[in-house]
């Protein structure tokens, strides 16, 4: 598997675990892991509804089709992105793109999409 | 704001006040904007005005509220149109059958109500999805496994009353068929439980499927008979070591001799996992190893092999089985699992082994033993499923990829039953790649394999991209009615399918002049004389809009 990832793009070893297990793993850690994170809800909100397919390595669909499309010129892993703008996140989720569907209010409801936009546009510069 | 059609602005507008009375305002969408996120993102009809879509949504949260919406739509003449979490993509989404509808999104109803570890079953709520219930059991460190389907985001009970498959023992990879007791709003409101819940008080609901009397759960299926709000499921104790092997063989006349052999086998329990079944030498892959090809590209291919593929007639020439024998490369391959002690599946896989012995040339191999629970670690190099545990790596189809580089808007999944024979394998690869080719269909371009999912017969499970372009879009419904159709002649009928082409298969099973289509109808007028519960799902229309539809 090391090899495999290796040859698709550099992403390290940690990459290679169940996907399922690491989404049990944070959902249970987040919150009492880093009490003080002013991104926490957000970041529950990532875990739960993006991490499956957004995480780092190429078993996540989302990070695959990233890193594809930008080719080097930004990363494929959305947690590592510095220009993601908080209505662009609030755009994708509502529409979809590509193969990834739209999220409906009942799945993330318009507080929670707050939360999630903060949370991955928190490496932006002020917007 | 949309209306169902023959229902009046002010009609819509009392009803949507009741609406917002039952479930609360906040959990009543109207607003153009909160609608769309009811469109199926994967629909056919992208950028074309016959788009199926909702006029409204509601959310409930309780069985009682459904109840009340369920009566207040007879009183206005609404349709309705019930989801459990909106997931099944490539066969509808979370659009209604009949344009207008309200969609009564139920993911609000998420509670996992029992999971019973001693007698290995669970009783959930519509919004539950396969990875809610997984980290249910994980959590409480249950030990029982789920059978979840590919993606493992959608519904248990939505991927159940769909007919859904999954990837563990068969028994349990059925999801209908694992099921066991439900609890319906019929579409006049009132509330009914089957099998042992219709006794008070019931003390095997989950434990015996059909009670006394007729057994009514099927007609609950893939039909618009009533909203189900609870739902029994049979759970996998959970094994305690898992084998995986292959067995390959190398002669393309060995096909229906190594099907025989793997239908004794399973129907006999000798092999307990999903069944995997690949031809390598036509570049075809197990379904559990799809995602990784996707992910990581295929096996490299000559230039030799890929020009004798090119030549191949259904897969065979003496040629590429020649190569096949040279290289080294199976012409058919078995993917066999195997869960249960240690002890035992090694007895399993020895006995395997034995009845496959009789195959000139047959390699076998061991990929895989494991001790469960699985390490983490080392989940993702497994096709997750088959493991009982939940996984999106399936978007990795159409997904954007190194080897995908222009990811199509969706799919439509072609998926026909066919015999458990090797005979039948070649023959629907005929018949569906002279079709196809001729309807210009991307189907059955090249050789292709079935899928196990079921105990006694083959599924094909094919994707039909959808396309930017609205006239592309055409040509591929239409040609996917046609293949419908040319599958119906041979005796051949999907085993589900998106609302667009939901009329196109039923019409398939025709037996004594679609007695079984005038069956439905005569129950969905006594059951729903209003027609108010999903109209046109696999069509079954109410008696005041079946004219119309006709």
């Amino acid at each position: 598997m090391s090899r495999r990832l290796r040859r698709s793009g550099g992403v390290n070893g940690a990459a290679i675990v169940g996907l399922a297990f690491l989404v049990l793993a944070l959902a249970a850690r987040a919150p009492a892991a880093e009490p003080s994170d002013s991104h926490a809800a957000g970041r529950a909100v990532y875990t739960k509804w993006c991490a499956p397919c957004h995480d780092p390595g190429v078993i996540h669909p989302g990070t695959n089709a990233l890193t594809v499309k930008y080719r080097g010129v930004k990363p494929g892993v959305l947690l590592e992105w510095k220009d993601l703008r908080p209505e662009t996140v609030r755009y994708l989720v509502r529409h979809g793109i590509s193969v990834m569907p739209q999220f409906r209010k009942t799945e993330i409801s318009d507080a929670d999409l707050d939360a999630l936009a903060k949370f991955l546009s928190r490496n932006t510069p002020a917007h | 704001m949309k209306l169902p059609a023959g229902v009046s602005s002010a009609d819509f507008a009392s009803a949507i006040a009741e609406f917002e009375r039952a479930v609360g305002k906040a959990w009543v969408f109207t607003s153009d904007e909160d609608v769309d996120l009811y469109r199926d993102a994967f629909s056919p009809f992208l950028h074309e005005p016959e788009e199926l879509v909702a006029s409204a949504a509601l959310a409930p949260a309780t069985t009682e509220e459904v109840q009340q919406i369920v009566r207040i739509a007879n009183r206005f003449s609404i349709p309705l149109y019930p989801i459990s979490t909106g997931k099944n993509l490539g066969y509808g989404g979370s659009a209604p059958a009949y344009s207008g509808s309200v969609v009564v999104d139920l993911k609000r109803m998420n509670r996992v109500i029992e999971v019973n570890e001693a007698n290995a079953f669970a009783l959930v709520e519509p919004g539950v999805s396969y990875f809610d219930l997984y980290r249910h059991i994980q959590e409480r460190k249950l030990k029982v496994w789920i059978d979840c389907p590919d993606p493992g985001w959608g519904s248990v009970i939505g991927n159940a009353l769909d007919r859904g498959g999954g990837y563990t023992t068969a028994s349990y990879r059925n999801h209908f068929d694992s099921h066991c007791g439900m609890e319906i709003v019929l579409p006049n409101g009132e509330l009914l439980r089957t099998g042992m819940g219709a006794i008070p008080n019931a003390k095997t609901w989950q434990q015996y499927k059909s009670g006394c009397g007729p057994w009514i759960d099927g007609i609950f299926s893939q039909s618009n008979f009533g909203i189900v709000t609870k739902m029994g499921f049979w759970l996998m104790p959970e094994p305690e070591a898992y084998l995986r092997g292959t067995v390959s063989l190398t002669r393309y006349g060995d096909l229906s001799a190594m099907v025989e052999t793997l239908n004794y086998l399973e129907n006999a329990r000798i092999t307990t996992g999903f069944p995997d079944i690949a031809s390598p030498l036509n570049g075809y892959p197990p379904i559990g190893q799809v995602q990784l090809w996707n992910e990581t590209g295929p096996p490299p291919m000559t230039e030799e092999h890929r020009k004798l593929l090119s030549s191949a007639k259904l897969g065979y020439s003496p040629e590429l089985e020649a190569y096949g024998l040279k290289s080294g490369i199976p012409y058919w391959q078995l993917w066999l699992s195997f869960h249960g002690p240690a002890e035992v599946i090694e007895a399993q896989w020895q006995a395997t082994q034995r009845h496959f012995a009789k195959f000139e040339h047959v390699k076998f191999s061991v990929v895989d033993r494991v001790k469960l629970p699985i390490d983490p670690s080392r989940a993702a190099s497994y096709h997750e499923p088959e493991l009982g545990v939940p996984s999106l790596r399936a978007f990795s189809i159409g997904a954007r990829s190194p080897w995908n580089p222009t990811p199509s808007k969706g799919h439509m999944w072609f998926s026909p039953i066919v015999p458990r024979t090797g005979e039948a394998i070649i023959e629907a690869n005929r018949v569906f790649s002279e079709a196809a080719r001729e309807l210009d269909m991307p189907l059955f371009r090249s050789f292709c394999m079935p899928a196990c999912f079921w105990e006694r017969s083959f599924i094909f499970i094919l994707a039909t991209p959808v396309a930017e372009d609205p006239a592309v879009n055409k040509r591929y419904r239409e040609g996917f009615k046609k293949l419908i159709a040319i599958g119906g002649q041979q005796g051949w009928g999907e085993y589900r399918t998106a609302p667009v082409f939901q009329k196109s298969v039923m019409d398939v099973y025709s037996f004594n002049d679609h007695v079984l289509q005038r069956f439905h109808e005569t129950l969905k007028d006594a059951i729903d004389p209003n027609g108010i519960l999903s109209p046109g799902r696999y069509a079954i229309w109410p008696r005041h809009l079946r004219e119309k539809q006709s």
